[in-house]
This record gives C-alpha cells, sequence and structure tokens, in this order.
C-alpha cells in the first residue's frame, strides 16, 4: 500500500512560505510511500534544498525518516534535530497529508508556534504497477465489498462509487468520464465474476452504501 | 410485476396494458404534445449541464400545460436524505411519476467543481420510491402521508457486453421498476435480442426512439451521442433530402415520411412480437413528427 503523492507547484509552496515570512526552515522528507512517488525521499529533499537555497532562504536541517506517518518514529527523528528546529522558523514536509499531521501532533506542544508546510497533494491509497505507475484502488471507504464483486472494489473503480452500475455512462466496457479510455468499473467486476462462474453475485441487488459510520471521523483504537 | 395502484395516467395505462407513448420535454420548452402523449419526461440537468430543477419545471408545466409528466430524478446530486424529502415534495407538488436515473457524472458538464453525490444508484433509488409508495416509510420510520408515485429506470439496448446490462435490468426489476424506458435504438436485430432477454423480467417497456429533424440532427445525434450509432443507410437518405431538394417545406416533409417509413416497420414487429408496452420519443424540437407517430401506433 501506497499512500499516492503528486508535487504541488512550485509557486504555491513558495507563496505559502512567504505568507508566513518564512526564512529559515527544516525540511522532512518521506523515505518510503513519497520517496516512491519521486515527491520526497532523499532525491526529493536534495531538490528542495537546492530550490529553496537558489531563493535565499535558509536550510536548517534535512531529515529522510522512514515512517513520517508514525509519531513515534517522527519524536526520535525530531528529538534529534532538536537544537535545528529551534532555529527554525517552520518545517517543510515532502510527504503526503499523514506526514505534516503526524509533524504537527509531535511538535505542537516544544513549538507550538511553529507552521508545518507541505510540498505535495495526497491523490488517493495506490495500487504501484511500476514506478510512475500508480491506481486508485481502494478509497478506505471502511466497510470492504470485494468478496462480492470479484475482488476489483465499486467505490474505487467505477467513477461514480455505484453499488449497482454500470450506469448508461458506459460505452463498450470504457467510461464516460475521461472520454471513455478508463475502463468502466462495474464492467471489470462482471468479467471477473463471470471469469470464476460467479455472475450471481454481479445479478445481486446491493443495498446503498452504509455511510454511518465511515461519514465523519475515524479512528481505530483496540487497545 | 407486482398488482400495482394507480396514481398517475401513465400507471393506469400501463395497467390497462394500453399502448403508450411518451415525450420529452427540457424544460424551457412549450408543451403543445399533450393531444399526443399520455405524458413527458423532464430532463434533469442532462450530460451534467446545469439547467432549472427538474422537480419546480415537471410542476410547472403540470400545472400550467396540464400535461403530465415523468419527472427524470438523477442520484448524482442529492444525497439520499435529500432525495426523500424531494420524493415527499414532488407528491406536494402533484408529480406522480418518477424515472429513476444515475445521471451524467459531474466532470462531464458546466461545473465539474461540484461534488459529485450518488449516495444511490439508479436501482437503489427505485427501491427507496417503492419503500416510500407501498410501505408508506422511510428506513422503518412511517410517513403520515406517505407519497403516491409510479417508478421506472431506464435500460440501454445498445450496452455492451450486453449480458451485463441484461443483469442489472433484473436488479431494477428487483427493485421494484414499473416501468423501463430505454435509451434511443435503431438497429431493430438487437433491440429483438434485448427486449427478449429481458421480457423474463416482466417490466412494461417504453422504447426510445429519436426521429431525426433534419441531416445536421442525425449527423449530430451520430456523432456526439456516445454508444448509439445512426445507421449509415439512413444517414444517406437523410443528406439526399438535404443536398437534392432546396425547398425548406419539401425538405421538412420529406424528411417526416422517411421518419414514418423507417420507424413504422421497426414498431410494427417488436409490437407483433409482444417486446412493447409503449414508445418514448425524445425527438425534442420535433413535435410535428407526433401526429405521425400516433398514426403508426394506431394502425
Amino acid at each position: 500500500m501506497v499512500v499516492i503523492t503528486t508535487k504541488k507547484p512550485d509557486e504555491e509552496v513558495f507563496e505559502a512560505l512567504e505568507n508566513y515570512k518564512i526564512k529559515k526552515l527544516a525540511l522532512i522528507s518521506c523515505g518510503t510511500c513519497a520517496a516512491l512517488c519521486q515527491t520526497g525521499g532523499t532525491e526529493g529533499a536534495e531538490e528542495w534544498k537546492n530550490k529553496l537555497e537558489e531563493k535565499g532562504y535558509q536550510i536548517t536541517s534535512v531529515v529522510v525518516s522512514e515512517d513520517v506517518c508514525d509519531n513515534r518514529v517522527m519524536k526520535k527523528d525530531l528529538r534529534k534535530i532538536d537544537d535545528e528546529l529551534r532555529n527554525s522558523d517552520a518545517v517543510l514536509t515532502l510527504s503526503c497529508g499523514l506526514g505534516v499531521q503526524s509533524i504537527v501532533t509531535v511538535l505542537q506542544n516544544k513549538y507550538p508556534e511553529m507552521p508545518v508546510l507541505i510540498s505535495n497533494n495526497t491523490k488517493f491509497i495506490g495500487m504501484t504497477e511500476r514506478i510512475g505507475r500508480f491506481y486508485m484502488r481502494c478509497r478506505a471507504c471502511g466497510d470492504c465489498y470485494l468478496n462480492y464483486t470479484g475482488g476489483i472494489c465499486p467505490i474505487a473503480t467505477c467513477a461514480k462509487g455505484l453499488m449497482n452500475g454500470p450506469c448508461g455512462g458506459m460505452v463498450d466496457g470504457k467510461c464516460e468520464v475521461g472520454n471513455y479510455e478508463k475502463d468502466c468499473g462495474w464492467i471489470l467486476i462482471f468479467n471477473r465474476l463471470k471469469a470464476i462462474n460467479r455472475l450471481d453475485l454481479f445479478s445481486r441487488l446491493r443495498d446503498a452504501r452504509d455511510w454511518s459510520e465511515s461519514g465523519h471521523q475515524q479512528e481505530v483504537v483496540f487497545r | 410485476m407486482v398488482e400495482l395502484k394507480i396514481y398517475s395516467k401513465l400507471g393506469e395505462k400501463i395497467a390497462k396494458k394500453e399502448f403508450i407513448l411518451t415525450g420529452e420535454l427540457e424544460p424551457e420548452k412549450t408543451c403543445d404534445l399533450s393531444p399526443y402523449v399520455v405524458a413527458a419526461n423532464v430532463t434533469d440537468s442532462p450530460l451534467g449541464i446545469v439547467t432549472i430543477n427538474s422537480m419546480a419545471a415537471s410542476h410547472i408545466i403540470q400545472k400550467e400545460a396540464n400535461l403530465e409528466v415523468i419527472w427524470q430524478l438523477t442520484v448524482r446530486d442529492v444525497n439520499k436524505l435529500g432525495i426523500a424529502g424531494m420524493i415527499m415534495g414532488a407528491q406536494s407538488l402533484g408529480i406522480h411519476n418518477i424515472l429513476s436515473l444515475t445521471g451524467d457524472h459531474t466532470a462531464l458538464g458546466d461545473m465539474p467543481e461540484s461534488k459529485p453525490v450518488f449516495d444511490l444508484d439508479s436501482a437503489t433509488l427505485v427501491k427507496l420510491v417503492r419503500e416510500m409508495v407501498d410501505k408508506g416509510s422511510i428506513n422503518g420510520h412511517e410517513i403520515e402521508a406517505p407519497p403516491k408515485l409510479h417508478v421506472g429506470a431506464a435500460a440501454n439496448p445498445n450496452a455492451e457486453p450486453m449480458e451485463a446490462e441484461v443483469l442489472k435490468i433484473g436488479r431494477k426489476a428487483e427493485a421494484g421498476a414499473e416501468f423501463i424506458q430505454t435509451q434511443v435504438v435503431y438497429d431493430l436485430d438487437r433491440t429483438i435480442e434485448f427486449l427478449t432477454e429481458i421480457n423474463k423480467y416482466k417490466v412494461p417497456v417504453l422504447l426510445g426512439i429519436f426521429p431525426m429533424k433534419s441531416y445536421a440532427i442525425a449527423k449530430g445525434f451520430d456523432t456526439f451521442v456516445p454508444g448509439v450509432s445512426v445507421p449509415k443507410e439512413i444517414l444517406a437518405k437523410w443528406k439526399s433530402v438535404k443536398t437534392d431538394i432546396s425547398d425548406k417545406k419539401q425538405q421538412n416533409e420529406l424528411y417526416d415520411q422517411y421518419n414514418y417509413e423507417f420507424f413504422k416497420p421497426f414498431i410494427k414487429e417488436l409490437r407483433q412480437k409482444n417486446l412493447l408496452a409503449g414508445i418514448h420519443c425524445m425527438a425534442v424540437h420535433y413535435p410535428r413528427i407526433f401526429p405521425k407517430l400516433m398514426a403508426i401506433i394506431q394502425d
């Protein structure tokens, strides 16, 4: 599983830095998902360091962390650069949205006034075909139907997230969204269920998705 | 199909197994079809291009033109809670037919930044309407004065793979669809095959047709409506009217005649095979074709 990110346009990041009147900053780069997406990792951190220094920013520290989204790891990694943080106006994070929030969680007691900014946009939970080809196959909606849809998720692969597709926007197995270039999720499901001789599952009338649990903040707490 | 109560003229004709003609209105059009059609569909922001709300338009058309409407309701823009409220609202406005549709994605239209909702789908919307009408409840909670509405669904005989479409119609039938209106068809063999396949679900079918007012319309329909192609011989014939005849009146008469000649045997054969409950004519901007269609139907 990878949280897929793309780079924000440079101007948008610089605009945010100017908005906060930042001069000195620490870079925290994700060495896992963002590294795979080429939006973080060692190379991404190096790239941003150069871009920022060219514009006159002072980089106080560069950390490539294996688990930016894990509070425990972040605590440990940030402790190592505490002197540099004290000398920084802000942190710029090269990660997904989780990374930023993890850093905020860890930093906010000791450095309550320090802004934590982000250089990426978080797109989706992705399946990797190869580097540079990632596909949204799960929307983390909280209630998996995959046992009944041939292992293909209608919420993620159908543009409308329908429970009873295909809709009238399907033409020759392709979806109306994106000019009929992408596969219709429900035809993928149909083909898969046909292959495993389970079209009875395709024929089934499914209830509307139940959002009563997942339509708001989510947490898993078991100890 | 379950024995139904009757809430509208459309419902009555379906129950009596009378052959039905319905039309289609874009909300801003006037309604001079009333002598011919039992009811007219009122579209719900087709192609995701925003128009006046179809429930409001339906109400006004019914009130001002005394023409029964089939309110097209998509699940694109409103969640289940909102749709349930709209269904009760429709009842209060005297609307008694709903065509349940998914709706073209917001990404296609003129407000692509809108959040696409799709909380329900076209089948679960049918189920919701039937629960509200038949059980007088929503999620088990009683409705003090339940709505009295008929609900239909769409089908696409042109869909490929056809088997997936057929099984999908099975779901809509199970959900309680009382009638089906199809996408526009031009291919008789395919239409026979599809209608024969869905015959087992025993939902009355109104066949979608689109008589073409001019060569430009025929060509445009062929080019721009995904999944529907106008047969080459029709296009050639319609083109000949445009190129060979200069008098506008004569052109119109010939287009009308060609439509009549094409659709007459088409409809006749399907009726002979007992595959049709009626016709849904989507010839928006072409009201003069309706007397000819009536002639076909009454023949």
